[in-house]
């Protein structure tokens, strides 16, 4: 790129003095390479790390603009690529935690490294990670203006249909496969985790409590989900599991965007396991061989085995889907994990394909909720939930790593 | 739906960003070592300068003379010492990992980071030690093998839980903020189950392969034990056998050779793992990768061009793993003797090490403490420093100008 005439550097005494505002921009520009002027620190003195030279290209790329959001665990800035302010992302910046004694905390760790490796229109893309010289991990994400699939789903002022219900599940589903096909299990599935972009198409977000497949043999915590979304092999406190939990939680989403309220709703673990059994029946050794060796698992009273829904109640809540679009939702709810449909079945079943269409994404009907809902949806740590929302589930979770030593 | 995992791999960081051609990394190696060399450099002249001063005045005093040290050029490390070091701690790692009991991912995990910190830096710059002991703790928490820093750094005499998370922020902002490392291991396992069934006769035959799991099964049966030998007939039951203790072999390597070699930078998981199995059972090695192919290839068609390219990039990666075939040779005594030198040439350079190391950043947990409290300022109280300081200025001016009345105007304009 040539310098025009104008911009090319005049003498230095002169220029100086006559365009101080043109010297400080120099500065700046060459403040990359080194500063040694901010000799404050002993690591400021002298030509930068590699590591720090590409940090700090990687920082130039970004402006911060305002500040849209604070939690306890992060704030949420707006801003946009340098060189093109038209192009906008959200930053995160990560707090220190203070629970947390033991250096950068788990969740943040857990986050990037997931979304570093996953590159998919359907989940929420991280642009680039930098540090700033006060050691907090900025995290550049995709900007999603358009709220969450949780406030669609409440906000009785935006009506959807059928195909518009199919648009969007696709989209979850189509993100949930990408996951579990690059081994990474996302264990926070629900409606306000998934965002919703500027163009309509949905995207899978906060990956604080995401985690590769474990090795065989090497077990995990099953305290994770929010509860809500939470299969019941993890109620039962199995520590060996797979893309299943994901696939439950994704059912729970799209029967939610059905109903238009939380499907499976329940103040503590042991009433969730009553909420699931109330629609699915009751877990035993017949439907779900092998579920009485899970530890936490409570056999039900001979006299009170529940039996499942019959099919007229799926039919008067769930119609809206269709037979075909029943039979796939129910697939993913099967009690036992290995009969389960996995996110490939959900994917393959003929419900996609058969009539109605799912309504392109730029027709989907839209919320208000905007810019506000992505900061308050990003700055949460993974597995919290926000306070104040009039929900039961208050708690905000946390990896019990102690359970695992037992 | 379906990836392929070549599609997969392709998107992942450790290729996009942590893979390289042996000329690309011979360079990132170079261009970090001098990097390092000139800032310790400038770091020492700095340094005897600022003594050379004192010096002077002093000497005036007391006639004392100048550390030897101080007098000379540094002696700075070379590329080749600066990866021997490094070498030396990722085995000093393994066994570490191997102490403490942590799962082998972990381990390989821990020395990758290790291997990546020392591309972008020098041994020069941040001592092996601390880092190789806060890279082990950083792999645990990326692993999931959750463990308090407390616990571990009194596990490790004359460590404590500071040093081990000062590097912590310094280690990840060299890894590029990539955490994910794709092992080979799981790999190993896959192929290991797919051939057990060959040898069961239930081996899953892909669709362009004109033969039946029977026929699989019969030839693997009469697999040479060496190649090029003669055919044999072994039970099934010995076939089991012999993949059991290819497999373990080739997990051995995995564990040792592979993570203390530059394998990962160069070759992928999958060319990793059969590059160790070649190296345990070649014949077997060799069968397996056939039975992904048609029987009959011409090697001039892509396929062919494909197998052969595969299988050359696998005996490449196999050299790279093997012990070396000159050590192979030596008696006992003789390999002892070389272990033993080996071990001298690491203790010397750790003592010219001791003499090139940058002043600058010897103290991490000092360096680390002076940069969050730098930083904790950043904002509100940076702010009103700066403020104070304008302020303060401006005052001064203010009196400078009225006891030396105004500034004259320059260059003879009217003010």
């Amino acid at each position: 790129m040539a310098l025009s005439p104008i911009d090319s550097p005049k003498p230095v005494p002169a220029a100086a003095k006559a365009l101080p505002a043109k010297a400080k921009a120099l500065t700046i520009l060459n403040a990359s390479t080194s500063s040694p002027s901010n000799a404050s620190t002993p690591s400021s003195e002298g030509p930068q790390d590699l590591s720090e030279q590409l940090n700090e290209q990687v920082r130039r790329n970004y402006v911060t603009g305002s500040r849209l959001g604070e939690g306890t665990y992060a704030i949420v800035y707006s801003g946009h690529l340098r060189h093109d302010p038209t192009s906008l992302v959200a930053i995160k910046k990560l707090k220190v935690n203070k629970d947390y004694l033991d250096g950068l905390a788990p969740d943040a760790f857990r986050e990037v490294r997931a979304l570093q490796e996953l590159s998919h229109p359907n989940i929420i893309k991280l642009y680039a990670v930098f540090s700033t010289r006060d050691q907090n991990l900025n995290i550049v994400l995709e900007h999603l203006p358009r709220g969450d699939i949780e406030g669609l789903m409440q906000n009785k002022s935006v009506s959807y249909g059928p195909a518009d219900v199919k648009a969007w599940a696709n989209m979850l589903a189509k993100a949930v496969w990408f996951c579990h096909e690059n081994s990474i299990l996302h264990r926070d599935i629900k409606g306000n985790n998934l965002l919703i972009a500027a163009d309509g198409e949905v995207k899978l977000a906060d990956f604080g409590l995401a985690r590769t497949f474990s090795d065989p043999y090497r077990p995990m915590t099953y305290n994770v989900i929010t509860r809500f979304y939470r299969p019941p092999e993890l109620l039962y406190g199995a520590r060996y599991y797979g893309g299943a939990v994901d696939v439950w939680s994704m059912g729970c989403v799209i029967a939610e965007l059905v109903l238009r309220h939380f499907f499976l709703v329940s103040n503590t673990d042991i009433e969730q396991i009553d909420a699931i059994t109330d629609v699915f029946g009751s877990c035993t050794e017949d439907v779900w061989p092998g579920v009485s060796r899970l530890d936490h698992y409570i056999p039900p009273a001979k006299d009170n085995i529940k039996r499942p829904k019959p099919m007229i109640y799926w039919k008067q809540h769930f119609g809206m889907l269709g037979d075909d679009g029943i039979e796939y939702l129910k697939s993913m709810f099967v009690l036992d994990p290995r009969k389960r449909a996995t996110a490939r079945q959900v994917l393959d079943h003929p419900y996609w394909t058969n009539n109605p269409k799912p309504t392109p994404k730029e027709l989907l009907p839209q919320a208000a909720g905007g810019v506000e809902k992505m900061a308050e949806d990003l700055k949460r740590r993974g597995g919290e939930i926000e306070e104040g929302d009039g929900r039961a589930d208050k708690v905000a979770r946390k990896l019990n790593f102690a359970d695992l030593k037992r | 739906m379906r990836l392929t995992e070549d599609e997969i791999y392709r998107s992942s960081t450790q290729f996009r960003l942590w893979s390289f051609t042996p000329e690309a990394l011979a360079s990132l190696r170079a261009t970090t070592n001098s990097t390092a060399t000139q800032r310790v450099k400038a770091a020492v002249k700095r340094l005897r300068e600022s003594r050379n001063q004192s010096e002077t005045n002093s000497e005036a005093e007391n006639g004392t003379s100048t550390p030897v040290i101080f007098n000379r050029e540094p002696d700075c490390l070379t590329v080749e010492e600066e990866m021997k070091v490094v070498e030396a701690f990722c085995g000093r790692a393994i066994v570490l990992g191997n102490v403490l009991e942590f799962p082998s991912n972990v381990i390989a995990t821990g020395v990758q980071y290790l291997r990546r910190f020392y591309l972008f830096n020098s041994p020069m710059t941040y001592e092996p030690k601390s880092i190789m002991l806060s890279a082990m703790f950083l792999a645990n928490k990326i692993e999931d093998n959750k463990m308090e820093c407390a616990d571990y750094a009194a596990r490790i005499t004359g460590t404590t839980k500071e040093q081990v998370l000062a590097p912590e922020f310094l280690i990840t902002q060299a890894l590029r903020f990539t955490f994910d490392v794709r092992h080979p291991f799981r790999g190993l396992q896959g192929g290991h189950m797919e051939m057990l069934a060959i040898a069961q006769g239930k081996a899953a035959v892909l669709p362009y392969v004109e033969k039946t799991a029977a026929e699989f099964q019969q030839e693997m049966l009469e697999l040479p034990t060496q190649p090029g030998g003669a055919a044999t007939k072994i039970t099934q039951r010995e076939l089991e056998k012999r993949l059991n203790a290819a497999t373990d072999k080739a997990r051995d390597t995995l564990k040792s050779s592979a993570i203390q070699s530059d394998a990962y930078f160069l070759y992928t998981p999958s060319q990793i793992w059969l590059a160790a199995y070649l190296l345990a059972d070649e014949v077997l090695a060799l069968f397996y990768l056939s039975s992904k192919f048609p029987g009959t290839i011409d090697a001039e068609t892509p396929t062919g061009i494909a197998k052969l390219k595969i299988v050359a990039t696998v005996r490449a990666c196999a050299v790279l793993l093997a012990p070396d075939p000159a050590l192979q040779k030596l008696s006992a005594e003789e390999k002892e003797a070389k272990r033993l030198e080996e071990i001298n040439e690491v203790k010397a350079i750790h003592v010219k090490l001791r003499h090139c190391r940058d002043p600058d950043k010897m103290d991490l947990v000092k360096l680390n403490k002076a940069q969050k409290r730098d930083a904790g300022v950043e904002g509100k109280l940076e702010e009103s420093v700066a403020k104070r300081r304008k302020l303060e200025r401006e005052k001064n001016e203010k009196e400078a100008d009225e006891f030396w009345g105004p500034e004259l105007p320059k260059n003879g304009k009217k003010a």
